[in-house]
């Protein structure tokens, strides 16, 4: 099996403040494989922007990195300079999708001008190449050339998604890590934007993508792989068609059956409905953190904490329930 | 060179020290005005000694043209500038919320007419509506110039309280309240009012710094009060008998440093509040 | 169906509105003594045609005139017209004060004094409080920030009029570095020569940065919080993600910082001027300041009047130039809606 193309060992990051230190992440390994859709998901909350922002190396005060390394292509993006990262990784190799489109491009610019200044980062192009690097990018994904040289503003949701994804991606980087591209849009753009990612992955603009969520059925949709977070870890991981066949933890059961028995009310809010809370992250609960809200929960689980154990065919789950199945 | 955009989006500690400076200086000049004269029992309007002599122990912040001491009369003028600040800003707020309540709250004709009358005095500046509205009077009264000051400075007061009404009416405690059938005025009074007083407390602080302000201006114009004496009017007499040109220091610069010292503070005092309640200018 | 660009209807619905704000002013300015008892006007007209009765033809010719021109004696609506037309074609009545001269006339002499003060003192103090703000929320929680804004925050606190005050005693009065008075020598006649006009910068010199020191700290200020909060939002962590470098992202912040603060410029006019005024009496700069001044302590009611007139209506003209250009430079009005 080939190296995979981003892997994060071993990660802790924490915001520091002055309440106390947020262990938004804490002890996450995650592989984003060659030629593949990874999917991330879990209540909002559970730490899974902050993963992202570590995994971009984006870290910023409070923001803290504790311990861990980003490989990326064999160079732990985590012990490499900001300036160096911004000017060779981002947009180079990496590129980041923001969750609200709607404000994520600067609203007096024309988004040529955006590209311009980005592109004429990394490499030396004059402004007419950047401009029919666009377009040429904008016809092959089917989106209108003229969009380049309007302002925000003028663009609608959906399209300003779109445009984001394709100027996101204009050098084609190896990866691609989108947060929440869908959820503010109707279903049928949604359908449209997840398409046109899912081309670009076809096309080899782009070899993987990284798919941050906390809407389980769109990573059906689109996912190979899913990572289900829960309070600064990962409770479950393998293949998704296995996880979404036969979900382990009880985090993920709950997670897939209250999207699927969707409330109007809940789902046009964007809420998961599982009964509780999730946990403060500064005092996280004694043993399993999901303990307070799990329906089989046991002595065990208050005590210690159950550690993400593999079970193979690329699987692993971090509850008790499981793991005697393991030792037996 | 440039640092890191991401350096400055830090969370900061809520500003202690400058809230603790501000509320020294102003205790400062309230403890001069109001304690002062208990000590420093010279008459501010009686001529007690030489003209125009410097400070000295004997008059420590020297005396004016007519031979009045500066001290006293600055000790009184803090009390007269606080009075005239304080009633002018209670009016101003007065009418700014009531304003900004109504048209918040009830909405559509209503607001529209009075944000376009709101928006008509913000365009008129209030230190010229204040001139021309005091030319009118020859004798005027600390509370008449109060009311000139007061009800020119409302409009953004009442801007402000009509967006945080606009965000409060619809929440949930106060459609409960309505369903529970309380009417407009028992609505804002309940669930409305309680919610915006720390807005108003600070806008409060925030028009009496202005009005002090606006009082020496007056003052300085030949307009202010014709009864009592303020900091605007020591300085208007020391502008009108060419204290600067004559080189009597002593006769406008302490009226218009506690002046500053006294607008500064509460300018501050209100930042800090302002910190406090609006974490969005405190960081994440 | 011809339609109408954003831009020409933004232009439109604001010029309206201060045509509307102006003519509520003039509402005001023509109610005002005769909504206070004792109409203060006509306690004066009283006053002189006492004079009158005592005096030669001369002062019963004054009277008679301004009678005329107040027309106190006829009904209310036809005193507000005859208040409108006069003003339709410019005619501000006659000074008291000044007799015989027009009051558009006296205005006319001194306005260009206090703009020539006014507008230089405010540009400045605007583009440099923009730049310091700015500074200060890039280097925030650093020792820069922590010294600039308490200067700022009581800077803004200071009466123009009082710095001035302060100004002139020590760079004039006791370091005689700047002239006492005035806006040139009273031995000069005014005329274009390099000698009068380097005595003229000589005695704007004191009076500008009165107006300018004071001004930037208001500006500074707001300029610092809107830089903050634009720093946040969502476009500035997304370019920077891009892989733009700190320069660029900070001049897109800069940029769409400083447009709320164009519009604060037209609303932040009025304030200046007033303290303007009060800050030529200080110096005794000859500008409408001076002038009303001298009409406030005759009680030349005319002249108030007029003054007031020219001076707002000058406020609410400089209002719509920096509305135009606000709408012209940000393109979320500029550009029309029509996306798709």
């Amino acid at each position: 099996m080939s190296e995979p193309l981003l892997l994060g060992l071993g990660l802790r990051a924490s915001y520091f403040l002055r309440l106390g230190e947020v262990r938004a992440v804490d002890g996450v390994d995650i592989e984003v494989p060659r030629d593949a859709v990874v999917g991330l998901a879990g209540e909002s909350g559970c730490g899974k922007s902050t993963l992202v922002n570590v995994l971009l190396a984006n870290i910023r005060p409070p923001l803290r990195v504790k311990s861990g390394k980003v490989l990326l292509d064999g160079v732990d993006l985590l012990s490499v300079s900001r300036e160096e990262v911004r000017k060779k990784i981002w947009g180079v190799k990496v590129s980041y999708v923001p969750q609200s489109a709607l404000n994520a491009l600067n609203p007096t610019k024309r988004i040529i001008e955006l590209v311009k200044d980005a592109i004429t980062q990394h490499t030396p192009a004059t402004d007419q190449e950047v401009v029919s690097l666009c377009k040429r990018r904008l016809e092959e994904l089917n989106l209108p050339t003229d969009s380049i040289h309007k302002y925000p503003h003028e663009l609608s949701g959906g399209m300003r998604q779109r445009v984001i994804i394709a100027i996101s991606t204009l050098l084609n980087p190896r990866l691609l890590i989108v947060d929440e591209p869908t959820s503010a849009l109707d279903v049928s753009t949604q359908k449209q934007v997840l398409k046109m990612m899912l081309d670009m992955k076809r096309n080899r603009i782009i070899d993987s993508i990284l798919f941050v969520t906390h809407e389980l059925p769109v990573l059906r949709q689109v996912a190979s792989h899913v990572y289900i977070m829960y309070a600064g870890k990962i409770v479950e991981y393998g293949p998704a068609d296995s996880v979404f066949f036969n979900p382990l933890h009880p985090y993920t059961k709950a997670l897939m059956y209250s999207v699927m028995t969707p409330e109007p009310e809940s789902r046009e809010r964007g809420l998961v409905t599982i009964p509780g809370e999730p946990p403060s992250l500064i005092m996280p609960p004694q043993g399993c953190r999901f303990h307070p809200r799990c329906p089989y929960v046991m002595d065990i689980c208050r005590r210690s904490e159950p550690r993400l154990v593999p079970l193979g065919e690329g699987r692993g789950v971090a509850c008790f329930l499981h793991h005697s199945e393991v030792a037996g | 060179m440039l640092r890191s955009v991401s350096k400055i989006i830090t969370p900061e500690l809520f500003t202690i020290k400058k809230l603790d400076a501000s509320l020294a200086v102003l205790l400062t000049v309230f403890a001069l005005g109001f304690v002062g004269p208990t000590v420093y029992t010279v008459q501010p309007t009686a001529v007690v000694g030489p003209l125009e002599s410097p400070p000295s122990s004997l008059y420590p912040l020297g005396t004016d043209a007519y031979g009045k001491d500066v001290l006293a009369q600055l000790m009184a003028g803090i009390r007269g500038s606080l009075q005239i600040g304080a009633t002018a800003a209670a009016i101003a707020l007065l009418i700014g919320v009531l304003i900004g309540l109504m048209a918040g709250y009830k909405g559509k004709i209503i607001d529209n007419l009075l944000m376009m009358l709101t928006d008509i005095v913000l365009l008129l500046p209030s230190i010229l509506l204040m001139i021309l509205v005091a030319a009118y009077f020859k004798w005027r009264d600390p509370l008449l110039v109060s009311i000139i000051i007061g009800v020119t400075s409302w409009p953004w007061v009442a801007r402000a309280v009509r967006s945080q009404t606009l965000s409060l009416k619809n929440r949930e405690f106060v459609n409960l309240s309505k369903m529970a059938g309380l009417s407009d005025f028992q609505i804002v009074i309940r669930d409305i009012l309680p919610n915006i007083a720390s807005y108003i407390f600070m806008a409060y602080v925030l028009l009496m710094s202005g009005a002090m302000i606006a009082e020496t201006g007056l003052s300085m114009i030949g307009l202010g009060t014709t009864q009592g004496v303020t900091l605007g009017n020591i300085l208007f007499w020391a502008q009108v008998l060419e204290a600067v040109r004559r080189g009597l220091w002593w006769w406008f610069i302490p009226p218009g440093a506690t002046l500053v010292a006294l607008a500064a503070s509460l300018l501050m005092i209100a930042t800090a509040l302002d910190e406090y309640f609006n974490p969005r200018l405190r960081g994440s | 169906m011809p339609t109408i660009s954003p831009f020409i209807i933004y232009i439109l619905r604001k010029g309206l509105f201060i045509i509307a704000t102006f003519f509520a002013f003039l509402l005001v300015i023509f109610a005002l003594p005769r909504a206070i008892p004792g109409n203060p006007v006509a306690a004066l007209l009283t006053q002189i045609f006492q004079q009158a009765q005592a005096n030669p033809d001369t002062v019963k010719a004054v009277y008679r005139k301004f009678m005329e021109e107040f027309g106190l004696y006829k009904p209310l609506h036809e005193q507000l017209f005859d208040f409108l037309s006069r003003l339709m074609v410019g005619d501000l009545g006659t000074s008291i004060a000044f007799y015989p001269r027009k009051v558009a006339d006296l205005v006319a002499s001194y306005l260009p004094w206090t703009l020539g003060l006014l507008i230089p003192a405010i540009l400045v103090a605007w583009v440099l409080g923009n730049l310091l703000g700015a500074w200060a929320a890039y280097r925030r929680r650093t020792r820069v920030d922590n010294a600039l804004l308490p200067v700022f925050l009581v800077l803004s606190q200071v009466p123009y009029y009082w710095l001035a005050m302060i100004l002139l005693y020590t760079f004039a009065v006791t370091a005689r570095i700047f002239p006492v008075a005035g806006a040139y020598p009273p031995a000069m006649q005014p005329s274009l020569t390099p000698a009068f006009i380097l005595a003229m910068l000589h005695h704007y010199t004191l009076p500008f940065l009165s107006i300018v020191v004071v001004a930037i700290g208001g500006w500074a200020i707001g300029m610092r919080v809107l830089v903050i909060y634009e720093l946040r939002s969502d476009y500035v962590e997304y370019s920077e993600l891009l892989g733009l470098s700190d320069k660029k992202i900070l001049g897109y912040v800069f940029r769409n910082s400083i447009l709320p603060q164009i519009t604060g410029l037209a609303l932040s006019m009025g304030t200046v001027m007033g303290g303007a005024l009060i800050t030529e009496l200080v110096f005794s700069y000859p500008g409408t300041g001076y002038l009303l001044f001298r009409a406030l302590s005759t009680l030349d009611y005319p002249l108030i009047q007029g003054t007031f007139i020219i001076l707002v209506s000058t406020l609410l003209a400089a209002n719509l130039i920096v509305d135009i250009l606000y709408a012209y430079i940000d393109p979320r009005i500029r550009v029309s809606y029509v996306g798709d």
